[in-house]
């Protein structure tokens, strides 16, 4: 399964309706994007993610140096 | 003494008595159905109810959504009439934070509801919460409506700096979750103790809570301020129920809580997070941000799942945080400037600001908008202050477009001031964080700032006030 925003295919089930067989959720391993199966995702353009741009997205917050 | 809830359910029971609360008995689908409803609850204005949704698709529980959404919820949840105006809410909720601060009763373990059941194995979100999207680009299901508790691991033992905040965060799986700690939050002051040592900070979520509670969690107050001794005040000095977490001695929550959700914040972890819909009606973009893993739960017997829309404003979230952003920064003037009258700091959480004050000398309009510029929360957030005289109500946009129209002149009284401090989820903050400041002087000139065409202002005719009530009855 491909992750409808980042096309990467380490995607899983992340979990299962608690009542009856009703839906999945599904989770992409690399970008956090996650839907239902009852869902039809269509991401903006705008919002679409290469896996490699993303350790470039901004921090927040800063990660503050060690103690010494 | 005003009327105070224990919590969610006692609320939403006299949401329901005065017809301020709806049912929906029908099974809806989590997406769309429980966002648009908020966003339609939303586009009612006047008396927005909140809708309780009984039976959600494949869920076991239910979902309450537009609480705190019209000003009505608004006014119930401080005990008033309903038809209370916002301007008398404004002025009540100053006089009750006078009150500060109210030290919060802490009750043993078997007395608080939020303990009723507990969670420590196999943990699953989905289990206990309905979560849903949103809003249709959001990057996943949200919980926006949270009372994020943390601790100053400098001074953990500090009940006045154990933090209660409310933090959007991402459900990334059965749990963990993402959360937004903001620079200028009092959660990342703590979480850069914590990572500086590289230590997990421990957190306790809150879901359902007193309406109170959930309205300080969102207020801006000073890092030492307590939100739970603040609440006792706006409880008009009824003490908050509090219980220790059960995995972080430090940290107390809510008793009556509907969920709590206890974990850590990893230490020096980042992921990616977002996009999700965010209070300026837009949306903010995927980022890199903090993870919390979740490892206990408590939480009351058949738990009611609270959550917020957002969307174009206004939705449930600009009434949560219309009056709690105006009445902090109006008591942090006032203690230097007794002329100040109100101030209105509904937009955006404060990003335009209205204020009403009498000028004591020339330049006073200016200088209290310098004033309302360096507060805690006015430097990051505001960036458009308007300054009207004492007599021009800020809650009465007419009136405030008659201040300006008749009183500004824009070469002397419109001053801008590059290069500030912003709030980065505002979208005209370029880079994100710095913005720009303008400040609309709308009061009348005092001396020694010359006023040559001053003015008489009209007076109501004698018997106004007598006319009024006529035409009242007239209307019946």
């Amino acid at each position: 399964m491909t992750c409808p925003r980042c096309n990467s295919e380490d995607t899983r089930v992340m979990v299962k309706s608690p009542v009856g067989d009703e839906w999945e959720v599904y989770v992409c391993n690399t970008c956090y994007y996650s839907w239902r199966s009852t869902e039809t995702p269509d991401i903006h353009d705008v919002f679409k993610l290469k896996p490699e741009d993303i350790p470039n997205l901004q921090v927040i917050p800063p990660v503050p140096p060690l103690d010494k | 003494m005003a009327k105070v809830y224990e919590g969610l359910r006692e609320f939403l029971q006299t949401l329901e008595e005065e017809g301020q609360l709806v049912r929906v008995k029908d099974e809806v689908m989590p997406e769309p159905d429980i966002g648009a409803a908020g966003r339609a609850a939303a586009n009612m204005k006047g008396n927005a109810p909140a809708i309780l949704f009984e039976k959600i698709k494949g869920y076991k529980g239910k979902v309450v959504t537009n609480v705190h959404g019209s000003w009505a919820n608004h006014a119930l949840m401080m005990g008033m009439q309903k038809d209370a105006t916002t301007k008398e809410q404004f002025f009540e909720l100053n006089r009750r934070w006078d009150k500060y601060p109210v030290e919060p009763e802490v009750v043993a373990r078997e007395d608080a509801p939020c303990k009723e059941n507990v969670v420590d194995e196999n943990i699953n979100l989905f289990e206990i919460l309905p979560l849903y999207r949103i809003n249709d680009q959001d990057g996943g299901f949200f919980i926006s409506k949270a009372s994020v508790v943390s601790g100053e691991p400098d001074d953990p033992e500090n009940l006045d700096k154990m933090n209660v905040g409310t933090y959007r965060i991402q459900v990334k799986d059965v749990d963990r979750i993402g959360i937004q700690a903001l620079a200028m939050h009092d959660i990342a002051v703590q979480l850069e103790q914590a990572e500086r040592k590289n230590e997990k900070l421990r957190v306790a979520i809150a879901l359902g809570n007193d309406p109170i509670i959930t309205f300080m969690a969102s207020t801006p107050i000073a890092h030492d301020q307590s939100e739970y001794k603040f609440a006792g005040a706006l409880r008009d000095g009824v003490p908050v129920k509090l219980v220790k977490a059960d995995k972080a001695e430090h940290l107390y929550v809510p008793a009556s809580a509907e969920v709590i959700l206890e974990g850590y914040i990893e230490p020096r972890v980042r992921e990616c997070e977002g996009p999700f819909g965010e209070f300026p009606g837009s949306y903010s973009g995927a980022r890199n941000q903090c993870v919390v893993k979740i490892d206990h739960i408590t939480h009351r017997t058949d738990p009611i799942f609270e959550n917020l829309y957002l969307g174009i404003p206004w939705t449930e979230i600009d009434y949560l945080m219309a009056l709690n952003t105006s009445v902090p920064l109006y008591k942090q003037i006032k203690e230097g400037f007794p002329e100040l009258v109100a101030l209105n700091a509904m937009y955006m959480h404060g990003h335009v600001a209205i204020i009403s004050t009498k000028c004591r000398y020339g330049g006073y309009g200016k200088g209290i908008a310098f004033r309302l510029l360096s507060t805690p929360h006015g430097m990051p957030y505001t960036k458009v202050v308007i300054v009207v005289d004492e007599y021009v109500d800020p809650f009465n946009l007419e009136q405030v477009m008659w201040a300006i129209a008749s009183r500004v002149k824009p070469d002397k009284d419109v001053a801008i001031i590059p290069n500030c401090p912003g709030m980065p989820l505002d979208p005209s903050s370029n880079p994100a964080g710095m913005h720009t400041k303008m400040i609309i002087d709308a009061t009348t000139p005092v001396a020694p700032e010359p006023n040559p065409r001053s003015v008489e202002l009209l007076e109501p005719p004698v018997g106004t006030e007598k006319w009024e009530e006529i035409l009242r009855d007239l209307m019946k």
